[in-house]
């Protein structure tokens, strides 16, 4: 065997170990939950409660939560992003639009337990002050902060798509005397359709996988929420909640469900994203 | 008119929304600053033990940050020497020698990897630990166990930064050496791998900074709230980002909050540092590589 | 530079400078442009012809290190108007400047869609003088004949020569009184450059067009003067 063929097995080797990895995960998850899937259990488990002192160790009320908060962190972030990178690209003077890059480029690094952190020190006290009722740990707090975690990376999604529409059509809208907005508006927007829609749907994913916000600031009760100041727990919650309960429990293999759940959501939406045309992996 | 206000309408839309979101940025980073540079101190890293005593192995640090300092410092060595070797070459498989659909194949599992849920990584971590601990008792989630989940979590990253990077490399130069009679290898070793080395090291960087700041891995993996220095891989140890979490909800009073504020600022600190690393590191070493004649 | 001194004169720059940063690519540039003419501007690469004819539609502005000294005038529904006075409004200067580019650029739309985009811009909507007009646009650019029958099919789908009659059908339909055109024919072939070079004769009369042009013969042809820069 000479180097060449070697080497490329080497590389070989190393891609297939990583892919072999990420398979390997799903089967865990199949395998250790295995006694709560076999017989159609699993699908009792996604709609049952959670109640371990009568035996009910149904996901759903987790199900709801993650739910719940995706949607919310998705309403709150997605016009946000949407107005802020329209405003970076079309509207802004350069300068401006240079500085407000740089800082979101920045905040895409901040850790998301410092996030956290902020969020239950002061975010939490400020929704309980306002609006009176309980501890303030609310789906409402919880998707206030996750917004702020998923806005910049969604942010610059967007910048990109923006920029990336052909220089032909901007400049043809602009000699033809449309203003920034109309451009924006009749030209950048349409064009930008797929990124827009991906942008939406990797920032869901982002949520739906979030731990630290919706552990440290939704309350994690296990109920189903019923209003947007209910505490609640998410499926990713639960299954940090859960870890330390005795291992041959059926509580603790329902930490298992969870993730299965967890990766199939992941799995669907990298299938979605690809249908759109894109993974938005360059924008890490 | 309708067009005026259309006008009106999404001008002040998109300065509302970048002004709120700056807005809410500043405040977060602006509070945990305010709240957080006071505590900061050396008696904040090293509690009661002097610092002298804690680099030459004396003694432990007892109600100090050092420990957690020095374990995320580990877990991310680890974590990253584990995962790099492994992520450039597969980056260097699916670029220089896949071909259509098994290089989109792995390509979809990689992407499925980068975004399966952290958590999810963790437990996975934590069912290795499981069953490896029925084979050889010692072993329990540790600092290796960890440090093998976050180098899962971070390796789909370093793929895809090393296949982007290296197959940005504009064909007339990546025709060069072959053109001369280099075979595939030598053209990937001499001219196409340092050629994509700024892009590389950016992502190694950024590899780093997702180690030091991930929280839900090491949660099910082996970090604990007080656990010293870890004396071997096989040991519980402490990290910044789960002492923030502990602190957030354990914390006994103003005092031990403030420590909670003063990591904070550590940890953001150095995520910051990480970050302009990364970013210098790739526009001067783009600068010194391309233009230096 | 030529002085031309005529009776009707459309287009003014009195000490016209330009630099880039710190390359001068226009120096002190005097000059008059007629109504209702041709006037062609030649000149070897590199010296600037493109730059000035973008002085009257503005669009050098968002390039980072322009500069421009000097006066601009143009003649506009018979006031004269500073084009850099700070009341003018730029959409409503490139409404009466039109401007042709080299490559034709189509917007992603239908050919219908892409001529009527600019009546949209200025908020003219009922269908029926849309449509009026957009018939008419395309009439004056010898394009009627060839699209009526699928102004609904994508503009990009028609042929280099097809694509930059339809770019000029879509800068004609608000009736601009200045055209500029930049070396409209360089990419395409004889026939269609002999079309439009049909075209801009045939509309002249209602408007004051500038064409850069490399093509001796065409220049001939066309052109009532010339401005050599070099």
């Amino acid at each position: 065997m000479n180097r060449a063929t070697l080497a490329e097995a080497g590389f070989l080797g190393a891609a297939v170990l990583s892919a072999s990895l990420t398979a390997l995960i799903l089967m865990f998850m199949l395998f250790l939950g295995f006694p709560l899937l076999r017989g159609g259990h699993f699908f009792t488990l996604l709609t049952t409660s959670w109640n371990p002192d009568k035996g009910l160790f149904g996901i759903y009320p987790m199900l709801t939560g993650t739910l719940s908060i995706v949607f919310l962190s998705l309403l709150w972030a997605f016009p946000l992003s949407l107005g802020t990178s329209a405003l970076m690209s079309v509207i802004a003077p350069p300068v401006f639009s240079k500085f407000c890059k740089k800082t979101v480029q920045m905040l895409t690094g901040i850790p998301t337990v410092i996030y956290g952190f902020v969020g239950v020190f002061l975010l939490v006290p400020f929704i309980r002050e306002v609006f009176a009722s309980g501890s303030g740990m609310s789906i409402l707090s919880a998707s206030l902060m996750l917004s702020m975690v998923i806005s910049p990376t969604m942010i610059l999604i967007y910048t990109d798509a923006f920029e990336s529409v052909p220089a032909s059509y901007t400049a043809a809208a602009d000699a033809l005397g449309a203003t920034p907005v109309q451009k924006l508006i009749y030209v950048i927007l349409p064009y930008s359709r797929d990124g827009i829609f991906s942008g939406i749907v990797l920032s869901a994913g982002r949520a739906m996988g979030d731990t630290i916000i919706a552990l440290m600031i939704a309350g994690n009760a296990v109920a189903v929420p019923g209003s947007v100041l209910d505490s609640a727990r998410a499926l990713t919650s639960h299954i940090a909640l859960v870890i330390a309960a005795d291992f041959d429990s059926i509580e603790f293999k329902t930490i298992f469900a969870a993730g299965l759940v967890l990766y199939a959501f992941a799995a669907f939406i990298i299938f979605i994203a690809r249908i759109i045309g894109r993974t938005g992996m360059k924008k890490i | 008119m309708r067009a005026r206000f259309t006008e009106i309408f999404v001008t002040s839309f998109t300065w509302v929304s970048g002004l709120l979101f700056l807005s809410a940025a500043f405040t977060v980073i602006g509070f945990l600053l305010v709240k957080g540079i006071p505590a900061l101190s050396v008696s904040l890293l090293f509690g009661e033990t002097a610092p002298v005593d804690v680099f030459l192995l004396r003694r432990q640090v007892l109600t100090g940050l050092f420990p957690a300092i020095a374990g995320t410092c580990l877990l991310v060595i680890l974590a990253v020497g584990m995962a790099t070797p492994v992520g450039l070459a597969a980056g260097i498989y699916l670029a220089e020698y896949g071909r259509g659909s098994l290089k989109n194949f792995f390509s979809l599992f990689y992407d499925i990897l980068a975004g399966v849920p952290s958590i999810v990584i963790g437990l996975f971590g934590f069912s290795i630990a499981i069953i490896l601990h029925r084979y050889v008792n010692d072993i329990y989630p540790c600092l290796l166990i960890s440090a093998l989940a976050l180098a899962l979590l971070v390796l789909p990253y370093l793929i895809r930064t090393t296949q982007f990077a290296m197959e940005s490399i504009p064909s007339k130069i990546r025709l060069t050496a072959p053109a001369l009679g280099a075979t595939k290898l030598q053209n990937i070793v001499y001219v196409l791998f340092p050629r994509s080395l700024p892009g590389i090291s950016s992502g190694i960087i950024l590899a780093i900074g997702r180690c030091a700041e991930d929280t839900a891995v090491i949660m099910l993996t082996g970090v604990v709230a007080s656990a010293g220095i870890p004396g071997s891989l096989l040991s519980a140890y402490e990290a910044l980002p789960f002492y923030i979490y502990y602190i957030s909800s354990q914390y006994r009073d103003a005092a031990e909050l403030q420590t909670g504020y003063g990591a904070a600022v550590i940890l953001l600190v150095i995520c910051a540092c990480l970050f302009l690393v990364a970013f210098y590191l790739k526009n001067r070493l783009i600068e010194r590589m391309f233009y230096s004649r | 530079m030529k002085e031309i001194i005529s009776s009707n004169i459309k287009i003014k720059t009195v000490n016209l400078s330009f630099n880039y940063g710190r390359l001068s690519v226009l120096k002190d540039i005097s000059v008059e442009f007629p109504e209702c003419s041709i006037s062609a501007i030649v000149g070897p690469s590199g010296k600037g012809k493109s730059t000035f004819l973008m002085i009257f539609n503005r669009l050098w502005e968002t390039i980072p290190g322009a500069r421009m000294e000097g006066e601009a005038f143009i003649r506009l529904k018979n006031k004269w108007i500073n084009i850099y006075d700070r009341s003018v409004s730029l959409p409503d200067l490139r409404r009466s400047v039109g401007t042709v580019f080299q490559t034709p650029n189509p917007l992603p739309m239908s050919i219908f869609k892409n001529i009527s985009f600019p009546l949209k811009l200025s908020g003219v909507k009922e269908k029926q003088i849309v449509d009026k007009k957009v018939e008419s646009a395309l009439k004056q650019a010898f394009l009627w004949e060839e699209v009526k029958d699928r102004l609904n099919e994508d503009a990009r789908s028609l042929s280099g020569g097809q694509q930059q009659r339809l770019c000029i059908a879509r800068s004609l339909i608000l009736d601009p009184e200045i055209l500029l055109l930049d070396e409209p024919t360089s990419f395409l072939d004889a026939e269609s450059g002999r079309i439009i070079e049909d075209l801009l004769l045939s509309i002249k009369e209602r408007c004051t067009i500038l064409l850069i042009s490399h093509y001796m013969d065409q220049i001939r042809r066309i052109a009532d003067q010339v401005e050599t820069f070099e």
